[in-house]
C-alpha cells in the first residue's frame, strides 16, 4: 500500500471491489424481481443496489473510467427515484438494470485485460433514462449552498441536509482538497489517515474522489475533496489534510433548502457505510497464508519445546516453572492461531452471492421456472475451503435445476406449484464442521434409471445410489444438455467434498418429492486436532474429527471369520490382501477389525493387546488395530502433492517436532479402498 | 546451459546431474516410509521446512537398496514444478563439463535404460552418465485426469 503509488495499483483494487459490488447488485436485483413484477416495493434491495452502484461509480471516477461512471450514474438515478417512491422500482426496470450491470461488468473485464473500455451504449443509457420518466422524475432542486455544482451533485439528500443544517446552526463548512502523492504515501499520509485525522477535528459530510489533470502536485491525477463541517481553525484543518490554510475553500449558505429535499434516508446509510468501511482492510490471501505458514513453524517449535521439557524432567531436573511458561506459551499460540484463522474466514452468504444469477440463467436456458432460497445465517468458512467447495455447490445447484426440477407443465400435472424450489442452506454443526445442504422439490432420483445407465443392479440404499451417481462420467440424461451434460458429474462433487476436503457427502431422495444433498465440510483445513499413535514401530497421526471412538481390544479375543487369503479357493490377488474378516462387538453391532500394521505392510508388535481406532465410512464403522496411542495435539497438515507419494489413505504430513515428516492417515479412505476392492469394483 | 554438474555415485557407477537442476545436497539418515508408494520411493524427508519425496536411485537402476551410510546423500532436484530428492551412495564433487564433451549414449544403452541416461562423457579416466531427471522420477500423473 505504501511505496508504489500508481494508477495501476488502483485499478487492481478497483476491479476486485467493483466485482464484489456488482455481484451484490445482481443478487439484490434478482431478489427484487418478483416483487417488482407485482408492483410491490423492495426498499431494502433498492437501497443496497443504490449503495453498490454509488460505490462503483465513485471507484470508477477515481480510476477515470468514464463509461462505467455514466452507466452507474444513470442506474443510480433510477434507484434514487425508486427510493423516493418508497422503494418501488418501475415495472419493467429489472431487465434494463441487469443490462446496466452486465455492461459495467464488461467494462471491468476489459479493464482487467488492460483493454480499452468502450463507451456506454446509448440505447442502454436511453433505456435507463426512460425508466426515470416512468418513475416520474421530480428532479433535483438547485443548489442551496455555494458548494461547486460538481460536488453538490455528489451529495445525497441527507448529506445536503447535513451540510445546510450545519451551516444554519452557525458551523463553518469547508472544502478541503487532499492530493495523494508517493512521498505522502511513504510517510503514511493517505486518504484513510487523512479521513481519520479530519474526523477528529471536524464532521465529515462527504469525501468525493475527483480525477484531476496529472501534475507535479497530483502525480496520480487523483484528488479527494473532503466536505466538512468544523469549528476548528483553518490551520488545524489544513494540517489534518496535509495542505495549506489558504487552500481551504469555505462554503456559504445561499438559498434556504427546501425541506422535502431531505426525504431520502439513503444519505444516512451511505454515511454509515462510508464510515463503517474505514474499519476494513482488503488483504491478499497470500499474506494470510504467509502469516499462517509462519505460525505453523511456531507451532512446531512449541512441540519441540515440549519435548525438551519432558526430556529435562526425565533427567531429574525441576522443570515446574519452565513447564508453566511453556504451557502458557502454548495457550497463547492457540489464541493467535484462532485469530489468524478468523481473519481467513469468509461468509458463506458472500460465497453464494452468484448462485441466484446461475439459477436465473439456468431457468432461462431450460425453460423451467425455478426459485432459489438461500439460508446461510452467519456461517463462515476458511477462504481455502470456500474456494474449493464453491464449484461443488454450483454443480449441485445446476443439477437441481437441470435434472431434478420438472417443466412447469409436468409440475402442474403432478399437482405441484409451477415454480420449482431449489434451496441452499447451511449451519455450523460443531466448531469445526459446516453442514451444507442443496435441496430441490423436483422429481427425485430415479434409482432404476441410474442403475440401468450404469449397468448395475438397482441400489438398495441412498449410499449405494450415491456411489452409482458418483461414478465418473455417469449422466442420467441421454442427451448432453447445454448446462450440465459436460462430462463433469457427481464424481467431481464427491472428489471435492470427500477426497480433497475430507468431508462427507450424502443423499436423500423421494420419488416425486425431491432430493437433498448434504455436505459436511471442515471449516478450515490447514491445522487440525489430531491423535498421534504408534503402529508397526512408526508414528502416525489421524484427525480427531474422523475418529468415532478409541478403545482397547485384545486381538486374541476378536471373532475370527474365514480367512480367504489362506483358503484353497483364494485367487492369487486375494492372498496379498490384508486380513479383513475379524470382528469385534460394539454396542450390539459387529465391527470389522483391520490390523493397521498388516494393512500398511509394517511389522506386528509381539502383544495382542492393542488400541482400536474406530472410524466410519459410508455409515459403516471400521476398527483399525494400532500398537498404542501417544496423545492428542494440534498439527499443521501439509498436503502431499507429488505423484510419487500420493497414495490412498495418506492425506498429508505433519511435523511433530522431531524434524521429520509424520504421515497423516485417512483411515476412512483406507477402509474404503478395502471395501471397494472386496466388491471387485475398480476404484 | 550451465556447464556445472554434480557427480553422484550409485554402486560402482558415476552419474552426473546438471547443477542447474540441483537445489541442494543433504546427508541422509532415513526417511518416513510411505506405505503403498512405489518400491523406489525411499520415503519423505523434511529439508528446510519443506517435505520432499526421495527416490532411491539404486532401486530405480535395478540394484538392491542399502542401509544409509555416512556418505549417503539426497540430491534435491527441481524438475518443472516438482521437487524430488535422489538418494545416491555419495555426492561429493561438482565438475565443469562443457556441453560439447557429452555424446549420445550407445543406442543399445539408451534403449536398455529407457532413456534415463541422456548422454555420456569421458572425463579423465571416468565415464560419466548424464541422468535424465524427468525420466528417472517418472511423469506426474494426477489422479482422475
Amino acid at each position: 500500500m505504501s511505496d508504489g503509488f500508481e494508477a495501476a495499483d488502483f485499478i487492481v483494487g478497483f476491479i476486485a471491489e467493483a466485482e464484489e459490488h456488482l455481484a451484490s447488485a445482481n443478487a439484490n436485483l434478482l431478489s427484487a424481481e418478483e416483487a417488482v413484477a407485482k408492483g410491490q416495493p423492495t426498499p431494502r434491495q433498492v437501497r443496497d443496489l443504490f449503495r453498490s452502484l454509488h460505490t462503483v461509480k465513485g471507484l470508477a471516477a477515481m480510476v477515470g473510467v468514464e463509461p462505467i461512471v455514466d452507466i452507474a450514474h444513470a442506474m443510480e438515478a433510477v434507484l434514487r427515484d425508486a427510493d423516493r417512491a418508497a422503494g418501488r422500482l418501475p415495472p419493467g426496470s429489472v431487465e434494463p438494470l441487469l443490462a446496466g450491470i452486465r455492461a459495467i461488468e464488461q467494462g471491468v473485464r476489459a479493464l482487467a485485460k488492460k483493454k480499452p473500455v468502450i463507451a456506454a451504449p446509448q440505447t442502454l443509457l436511453n433505456g435507463l433514462a426512460d425508466l426515470r420518466q416512468v418513475a416520474g422524475d421530480q428532479g433535483v432542486s438547485s443548489a442551496a449552498t455555494s458548494l461547486p455544482a460538481e460536488l453538490w451533485g455528489k451529495l445525497s439528500a441527507a448529506e445536503r441536509e447535513q451540510l445546510v443544517q450545519g451551516l444554519e446552526a452557525g458551523q463553518r463548512a469547508l472544502v478541503v482538497q487532499f492530493l495523494p502523492t508517493p512521498e505522502r504515501a511513504a510517510a503514511g499520509v493517505n486518504i484513510t489517515s487523512v479521513r481519520e485525522r479530519m474526523a477528529s477535528v471536524s464532521e465529515i459530510v462527504k469525501v468525493v474522489p475527483q480525477s484531476v489533470p496529472a501534475t507535479a502536485d497530483a502525480p496520480a491525477g487523483l484528488a479527494f475533496a473532503l466536505v466538512v463541517l468544523s469549528a476548528a481553525s483553518d490551520t488545524v484543518i489544513a494540517e489534518a489534510a496535509a495542505t495549506k490554510p489558504e487552500e481551504l475553500m469555505p462554503v456559504r449558505l445561499e438559498i434556504p433548502a427546501s425541506p422535502e429535499e431531505a426525504d431520502s434516508g439513503l444519505g444516512d446509510e451511505l454515511i454509515d457505510d462510508e464510515l463503517g468501511r474505514s474499519g476494513f482492510v482488503r488483504v491478499e490471501v497470500k499474506r494470510l497464508d504467509d502469516a499462517l505458514e509462519k505460525l505453523s513453524a511456531l507451532v512446531v517449535t512449541q512441540f519441540r519445546l515440549g519435548r525438551v521439557v519432558v526430556a529435562l524432567r526425565e533427567s531429574g531436573a525441576d522443570v515446574r516453572a519452565l513447564a508453566q511458561v511453556v504451557g502458557e506459551n502454548g495457550r497463547q499460540l492457540r489464541d493467535l492461531r484462532a485469530a489468524i484463522m478468523r481473519a481467513r474466514m469468509v461468509s458463506v452468504a458472500e460465497l453464494l452471492e452468484r448462485v441466484p444469477l446461475i439459477v436465473r440463467g439456468l431457468s432461462r436456458v431450460t425453460g423451467k421456472a425455478a426459485r432459489l432460497e438461500v439460508a446461510t445465517g452467519h456461517a463462515e468458512l476458511d477462504k481455502a475451503v470456500a474456494e474449493r467447495i464453491f464449484p461443488a455447490i454450483v454443480h449441485l445447484v445446476r443439477n437441481a435445476v437441470d435434472h431434478a426440477l420438472e417443466t412447469p407443465e409436468e409440475r402442474r400435472a403432478a399437482g405441484k406449484p409451477e415454480v420449482g424450489l431449489v434451496s441452499v442452506a447451511c449451519f455450523e454443526r460443531s466448531n469445526n464442521q459446516l453442514e451444507l445442504t442443496v435441496s430441490d422439490d423436483g422429481r427425485g432420483v430415479d434409482a432404476a434409471a441410474v442403475a440401468a445407465r450404469a449397468g448395475a443392479p438397482v441400489p438398495a440404499t441412498p449410499e449405494a445410489l450415491l456411489d452409482l451417481l458418483a461414478r465418473p462420467g455417469l449422466s442420467t440424461k441421454t442427451e448432453v444438455t447445454k448446462t450440465s451434460g459436460r462430462g463433469v458429474g457427481m464424481d467431481v462433487v464427491r472428489r471435492i467434498a470427500v477426497d480433497e476436503l475430507r468431508g462427507e457427502l450424502s443423499l436423500a431422495t423421494t420419488p416425486g418429492q425431491g432430493t437433498t444433498f448434504t455436505l459436511h465440510i471442515p471449516l478450515s483445513i490447514t491445522i487440525v486436532d489430531a491423535f498421534s499413535f504408534v503402529c508397526g514401530g512408526e508414528t502416525f497421526v489421524v484427525p480427531v474429527s474422523t475418529v468415532e471412538e478409541i478403545r482397547e481390544i485384545d486381538l486374541t479375543k476378536t471373532v475370527r471369520g474365514p480367512d480367504r487369503r489362506k483358503s484353497s479357493r483364494a485367487e492369487p490377488d486375494r492372498r496379498r490382501a490384508p486380513r479383513a474378516s475379524d470382528m469385534i462387538e460394539r454396542r450390539g453391532q459387529a465391527v470389522p477389525v483391520l490390523a493397521l500394521d498388516d494393512l500398511l505392510g509394517l511389522p506386528a508388535p509381539d502383544t495382542s493387546l492393542r488400541k482400536a481406532i474406530i472410524v466410519r465410512r459410508n455409515g459403516e464403522p471400521f476398527a483399525f488395530a494400532v500398537d498404542r496411542m501417544l496423545g492428542q495435539q494440534e498439527v499443521v497438515v501439509r498436503p502431499l502433492e507429488d505423484a510419487l507419494v500420493r497414495v490412498t489413505g495418506v492425506s498429508g504430513t505433519t511435523d511433530l517436532g522431531d524434524g521429520r515428516p509424520t504421515l497423516v492417515l485417512d483411515l476412512a479412505a483406507l477402509g474404503d479402498s478395502l471395501f471397494v476392492a472386496s466388491r471387485g469394483v475398480p476404484s | 546451459m550451465n556447464d556445472l554438474h554434480v557427480l553422484c555415485r550409485v554402486a560402482e557407477s558415476n552419474y552426473v546431474v546438471s547443477a542447474a537442476d540441483v537445489l541442494q545436497m543433504e546427508s541422509f539418515a532415513g526417511a518416513t516410509k510411505v506405505p503403498g508408494a512405489a518400491s523406489e520411493v525411499a520415503g519423505l524427508v523434511q529439508i528446510r521446512g519443506r517435505v520432499v519425496p526421495v527416490v532411491d536411485l539404486r532401486v530405480i537402476f535395478g540394484l538392491p537398496a542399502i542401509e544409509p551410510t555416512m556418505d549417503s546423500r539426497v540430491v534435491v532436484a527441481s524438475i518443472g514444478e516438482r521437487t524430488v530428492g535422489l538418494l545416491v551412495d555419495s555426492a561429493r564433487e561438482v565438475l565443469k563439463i562443457p556441453a560439447a564433451e557429452f555424446q549420445p549414449p550407445p543406442s543399445v544403452v539408451a534403449q536398455q535404460t529407457e532413456g534415463m541416461v541422456k548422454a555420456v562423457a569421458q572425463v579423465g579416466t571416468r565415464l560419466l552418465m548424464l541422468v535424465d531427471l524427468a525420466k528417472v522420477i517418472g511423469g506426474e500423473q494426477r489422479d482422475g485426469e
